[in-house]
């Protein structure tokens, strides 16, 4: 049920595009990357997709494409990329061997530290903090892998055909957003409120939007208690849904 | 005065919702969803939520009452089943009189009989009439009839069908349906006779098409067939030896007593019929032509409770009260006259709002933007005022809805535009 080539552009662009997020939202992970050189590292999947990720001043900042990159990591197929993020393959980089350190020790940290965000302990999300960024840094990882799987995994190619242009917001209220942008039944993901948008999904708030994203309620349900409001273009959020629930089995 | 109207200011009282909120959430403990499926509120047709009931107490004629006591008249109807009004006195009395004399037995009761002929003098492309409880049944059981006359396997979908929820009549990016399930379905536009002809020429595997008297789908305006669209269908099955199958489950008995087919100048292989066949009474039914009597009998396709026979005297005290009535000219008439009225209350405050479909089955949208929002927001206004509409679904009239009725929904009506209106300055 689970298309290689779909987990890995969701793994890059989601996933580890997340890293963004971190530096943004966790003051150690902006730290780590304090009073160091600007160094940006290249994935290139053979068969998949290709970014490169920037740390410079504390941030970080992921763009397609890894032609301009000081250190490349190369993976010979999507599987092998997978095996990155769950841990089973260990890269080797085709260049910037003098900034291994970099790859070694602080990218090693930021990573540890998105893990720690993405997937915390139950005994974690009892601190305030850490609930209130695992639930931006889910919301922003459920939008970039909504974009990602309606482009390449088949079955939410079908769900994207049926989605007609325009923008959809995801928001917890009063909190943030993101923006799936539908053109021509591709589909792009912006961590950004829209300014406009033509159907809106709407968390009532961070507790409601932590508990759909773990899977301890049932959104259906919410729907109907009214803890998640769903306005404008049904048919339109309807086939964003459809991609949604297959995101549960990319991301579990 | 009516229940809900405070003749003091002049304005329809706008009602709360407290218990279905309670009922609701007893329900989604013990009921996956709360309510599951098309009366449920999760299908996108009740935005916001908070302003529809979401569960009834009492039905009477065209108006239902919710848990906290709130009246509505409803143009809803179950979604089609209420045709002649909710406890229709005859439909009843023949249901409660077949009741003592028993319902579900192990020789089907001889009221069967007289209902399948019944259909078969009714419907114009009737020869035999197979019983079931739901439209999904029979559905199913029209294509298994098609595959069986055929053995062909492949079948052509218009786009934005329903034909119930068989995982071969769902779609490939819902829940539980494996791309096996519908590999067999080909997909074309409504109205698309030439890509339809395209197919048909290249794939000598097709069973059956299967199609909605006219697109009367959900979240779009409804389109009716275009000029000599079901004549070209008919003689392309026809030459081609593929089964035409008409889903009249929604549409059924409200264009023309005889079929949607017989209404629209076409004959079709196999019809099916559900909602409007015995006003609330649980059956289905699919009819069909001789040449595939034999398709049908050979199925494998039954249910504990097909034969029950309460819905059978329902159903012919239904069918024979339609005809009596004239449903179909009465429901134009009086779709028509709430349509025409609720068209100039929006144009009195500025709306621009689009009636699409039969007047029957009338479907509405405000085209003032192009999310939908503003419809939604004035759908709302009008079903917490006690007209119960859908956000994004065809309605439906029956027989016991009065002018009075229509009267007092159109100023309702119009009182929820006058609330948009005022909540949306910028809409000048």
């Amino acid at each position: 049920m689970i298309d290689q080539k779909a987990l890995a552009y969701v793994n890059l662009y989601a996933v580890l595009g997340a890293l963004e997020n971190l530096c943004e939202l966790v003051p150690e992970a902006s730290a780590a990357l304090t009073n160091k050189k600007p160094l940006s590292i290249g994935f290139e999947v053979k068969g998949g997709p290709s970014a490169t990720i920037t740390f410079a001043n504390g941030k970080c900042r992921m763009e397609q494409g890894c032609s301009k990159c000081n250190v490349k990591l190369p993976f010979s197929s999507c599987e092998k990329f997978n095996g990155l993020i769950d841990g089973t393959v260990t890269p080797i980089p085709s260049k910037g061997f003098t900034h291994i350190g970099f790859l070694l020790k602080d990218f090693t940290k930021l990573t540890d530290l998105l893990n720690k965000y993405l997937r915390p302990s139950d005994e974690d999300l009892k601190d305030p903090d850490i609930f209130r960024i695992n639930t931006e840094m889910t919301l922003n990882v459920i939008g970039v892998a909504i974009a990602q799987l309606g482009n390449q995994d088949e079955i939410c190619k079908f769900s994207a055909a049926h989605i007609v242009d325009g923008s959809v917001m995801i928001a917890i209220k009063d909190g943030p957003a993101v923006e799936i942008i539908a053109k021509n039944h591709r589909l792009l993901c912006l961590k950004k409120r829209p300014e406009k948008y033509r159907c809106s999904m709407i968390f009532d708030s961070y507790q409601t939007a932590n508990d759909l994203f773990g899977g301890k309620v049932n959104a259906l349900a919410c729907i109907g208690t009214g803890k998640v409001e769903m306005h404008g273009l049904m048919a339109m959020l309807d086939n964003v849904n459809r991609i949604l629930d297959r995101v549960a089995i990319y991301l579990a | 005065m009516s229940d809900n109207f405070d003749p003091k200011v002049k304005k329809f009282t706008c009602y709360k919702t407290t218990k279905s909120d309670e009922w609701y959430a007893r329900a989604a403990k013990v009921i996956p969803s709360g309510v599951y499926g098309h009366l449920g509120p999760a299908e996108g047709l009740f935005t916001p939520v908070n302003r529809w009931p979401r569960f009834s107490d009492k039905a009477q004629g065209s108006y239902f009452w919710d848990v906290d006591g709130n009246k509505y008249v409803d143009y809803m109807c179950a979604y089609g089943p209420n045709v002649l009004g909710y406890n229709d006195p005859d439909v009843d009395a023949a249901a409660l009189a077949q009741a003592k004399l028993g319902n579900c037995t192990t020789s089907p009761n001889k009221i069967m009989v007289e209902c399948a002929e019944l259909l078969v003098d009714t419907v114009n492309c009737a020869d035999w009439a197979f019983f079931a409880k739901n439209g999904n049944d029979a559905t199913q059981g029209a294509i298994l009839t098609a595959r069986a006359h055929t053995h062909k396997k492949k079948l052509i979908f218009f786009n934005g069908f329903y034909h119930g929820v068989s995982p071969i009549v769902q779609k490939i990016d819902y829940p539980g349906v494996l791309p096996e399930d519908v590999a067999n379905n080909i997909y074309v536009d409504w109205d698309d006779i030439a890509t339809l002809r395209k197919i048909v020429a290249e794939d000598n595997d097709i069973a059956a098409v299967i199609a909605q008297p006219y697109d009367h789908g959900n979240f779009y305006d409804n389109k009716y067939p275009a000029d000599g669209f079901w004549q070209d269908v008919r003689k392309l099955c026809t030459d081609n030896g593929i089964v035409l199958i008409v889903d009249d489950v929604r549409a059924g008995f409200r264009l023309d007593i005889a079929g949607s087919d017989h209404y629209f100048g076409f004959e079709a292989d196999i019809i099916c019929f559900c909602k409007a066949l015995a006003n609330g009474w649980n059956m289905s039914a699919f009819c069909g032509k001789e040449f595939l009597k034999g398709a049908a009998s050979s199925l494998s396709y039954t249910g504990s409770y097909w034969m029950s026979a309460i819905p059978f005297a329902a159903c012919i005290a239904c069918i024979n009260k339609m005809k009596k009535l004239d449903t179909p000219k009465l429901f134009r008439e009086l779709g028509t006259q709430l349509t025409d009225g609720l068209k100039a209350a929006a144009a009195n405050n500025g709306f621009n709002l689009v009636v699409s479909g039969a007047p029957a089955l009338f479907y509405l949208r405000i085209a003032n933007d192009d999310s939908l929002m503003l419809h939604q927001e004035w759908i709302a206004e009008c079903v917490n005022r006690g007209v119960f509409l859908a956000s994004h679904h065809n309605h439906f009239i029956n027989a016991s809805l009065t002018s009075d009725d229509i009267k007092r929904s159109i100023e309702i009506c119009e009182e929820a535009f006058k609330v948009v209106k005022k909540n949306h300055p910028e809409l000048g």
